[in-house]
């Protein structure tokens, strides 16, 4: 051992080759140690919960910024680091997210997009709330603009998850958390998602309240629309239930004698109060104008087209407002067809037995006064009548069988009247009119069948 | 240190080789020495180098660069002290016994 100490004082000279083999060692292994310990922390932070994070290896040292979300995550995520084999020192430039306060998260639907904003406490909560997004609304664009922050209220994942269910609901809105309050505010894509909106709100987490929710529904729209060329009138938009819908149907195929009535309508929720009622006089309008549109939209009423005469038109505009319920408002837009050309005598008696052999003047039973379903029929007679100015009618009221011959001749005298005075307060010149009644005297079918005293029952306009 | 070992073997072993190659030589070679005094230093030197590197007060690659340093001056001086003790032996065989 004693050679040692005399023998290293000769060992200098390798030092030289020693230093460059060390010069050559350190510029040809940077880089590799530096790629390889890079990749072993970034291993190591795989499962950590971080945001934005950072590694930087100088030599063997790592540098990690990131976005931690709790005191304990931090300390995690350096100790991890610490134990990677080979890794020298640790610089520690993570920080805590901020905490947001009110913690505040929102989803905004409009026309063509879903975009969800404000704060998710989670890197994985903000994946998941934004994937459920995009499998709540199928096809819908989603744009994730949510920050991360702490702060988040307890089963704040499950309530933005229930809520993310009901922006699919919504036409255009937002739906808003600010720490455990709910505000929603927009228009339901349906009728009745409103209400499927409030039920929902019910199942929110504990803890959670709604402040407030203004989701507006759809307008309520019930359309009419009134074809004189293909001769039909199509129903289209909302009924309350089956029954108004068989009541509109029936009033519509008892004032639309001449039409075929296409029914597309659909039972929705929704309607509001005194819809029934204020539809089937708005029916009994468009029933009296040549063509026309009725849309009914919430209380609104809209009627316009083109009415057969003047009168007609100053009797709709007047007198529709006061058969609807209080709250609805009536816009009628109401312009006159252009009167027909004249004709003979003779053409007018043929249009009038034409018209009157498609449908009948009705009364109210036992009584002279006329059923307003007639009103769109007695309308016509009115244009026909229009068309032969020179010519005088007799208006003949018939009765069928049934009672005593006085009562009935006196019945049907009065219900040629009531049709005169119809003509008459359409601005036809009363001279030109006489009111026969005939009684039961003239038969056109057999009086021992309800089917033939219906048709015994009716009105007859004969030009003279 | 296990990690700069598995990392580096090849040129720690390298080291070795030549400190050993320099130990084989330093018996019988006849060249200029290094005093007591410039040893003593020179120990002196490394130790201040070696105690940087336990401190890790050295940062970033220059520490990565002194410990690569100290451990291949480490293998050399254990192969120059393999090597000349080797020498040693033989050439104290190969001498006829007095």
């Amino acid at each position: 051992m004693h050679g040692l100490f005399r023998w290293r004082a000769k060992w200098w000279p390798g030092v030289v080759p020693l230093v460059a083999l060390w010069i050559f060692a350190a510029w040809s292994n940077t880089a590799p140690v530096e790629a390889d310990l890079t990749a072993r922390s970034t291993a190591a932070l795989k499962d950590a919960v971080l945001d934005k994070t950072r590694i930087e290896v100088d030599g063997r040292d790592v540098t990690i910024g990131a976005d931690a979300f709790s005191q304990d995550g931090r300390h995690r995520a350096v100790t991890s680091v610490e134990a990677v084999p080979g890794v020298r020192l640790v610089n520690d430039e993570t920080r805590l997210v901020p905490e947001a306060k009110p913690f505040v998260w929102s989803a905004e639907r409009d026309v063509v997009r879903v975009t969800l904003g404000g704060s998710a406490p989670l890197p994985s909560v903000k994946g998941k709330l934004a994937d459920a997004t995009r499998t709540a609304l199928g096809g819908v664009e989603v744009a994730d603009q949510m920050n991360l922050a702490r702060g988040a209220p307890p089963r704040f994942e499950a309530a933005a998850l229930l809520l993310i269910d009901q922006i699919g609901k919504l036409k255009d809105g937002k739906i808003t958390i600010s720490d455990t309050g709910v505000t929603l505010s927009g228009m339901a894509r349906e009728l009745g998602g409103r209400e499927a909106i409030a039920a929902a709100l019910k199942n929110l987490p504990e803890g959670f309240s709604v402040a407030a929710n203004d989701v507006k529904a759809p307008p309520y729209v019930f359309q009419a629309y009134k074809d004189p060329v293909a001769v039909t009138l199509t129903l289209s938009g909302n009924v309350p239930d089956n029954n108004v819908h068989s009541a509109i149907a029936q009033a519509a195929s008892r004032k639309f004698f001449s039409e075929k009535v296409v029914d597309n309508l659909k039972p929705s929720v929704g309607a509001p109060s005194g819809f029934a009622a204020a539809v089937v006089p708005a029916l009994g309008a468009l029933s009296r104008l040549s063509t026309g549109t009725l849309v009914v939209s919430d209380r609104e009423v809209k009627l316009s087209g083109d009415a057969l005469y003047d009168a007609a038109a100053a009797q709709i505009r007047a007198g529709l407002a006061k058969d609807f319920p209080q709250n609805f408002e009536f816009k009628p837009d109401i312009s006159v067809k252009p009167a027909s050309a004249p004709v003979d005598p003779t053409v007018c008696q043929q249009l009038f037995s034409d018209l009157l052999g498609k449908a009948k003047v009705r009364f109210e039973s036992g009584r002279a006064t006329i059923d307003p379903d007639s009103a769109g029929l007695l309308d016509r007679l009115v244009e026909i009548a229009l068309r032969c100015p020179t010519s005088n009618i007799e208006v003949g009221g018939h009765t069928d069988a049934d009672g005593e011959d006085t009562v009935n001749q006196a019945l049907s005298e009065k219900r040629a009247q009531a049709v005169v005075d119809y003509l008459v307060k359409a601005g036809l010149p009363a001279s030109r009119f006489t009111a026969v009644g005939y009684g039961s005297t003239q038969p056109v079918a057999g009086n021992d069948t309800d089917e033939g005293k219906a048709q015994n029952r009716r009105i007859e306009f004969l030009v003279r | 240190m296990a990690y700069l070992v598995i990392f580096h073997w090849g040129w720690l072993l390298g080291s070795l080789l030549l400190g050993f190659a320099m130990g084989w030589i330093a018996v019988v070679h006849r060249g200029p020495s290094v005093s007591n005094v410039m040893a003593r230093w020179l120990a002196a030197f490394v130790a201040a180098l070696v105690a940087l590197s336990l401190a890790r007060v050295v940062p970033g690659r220059l520490g990565y660069w002194l410990d690569l340093g100290l451990m291949m001056f480490a293998c050399y001086l254990a192969g120059c002290a393999v090597g000349s003790w080797l020498r040693d032996w033989v050439v104290s065989r190969s001498r006829p016994a007095v």
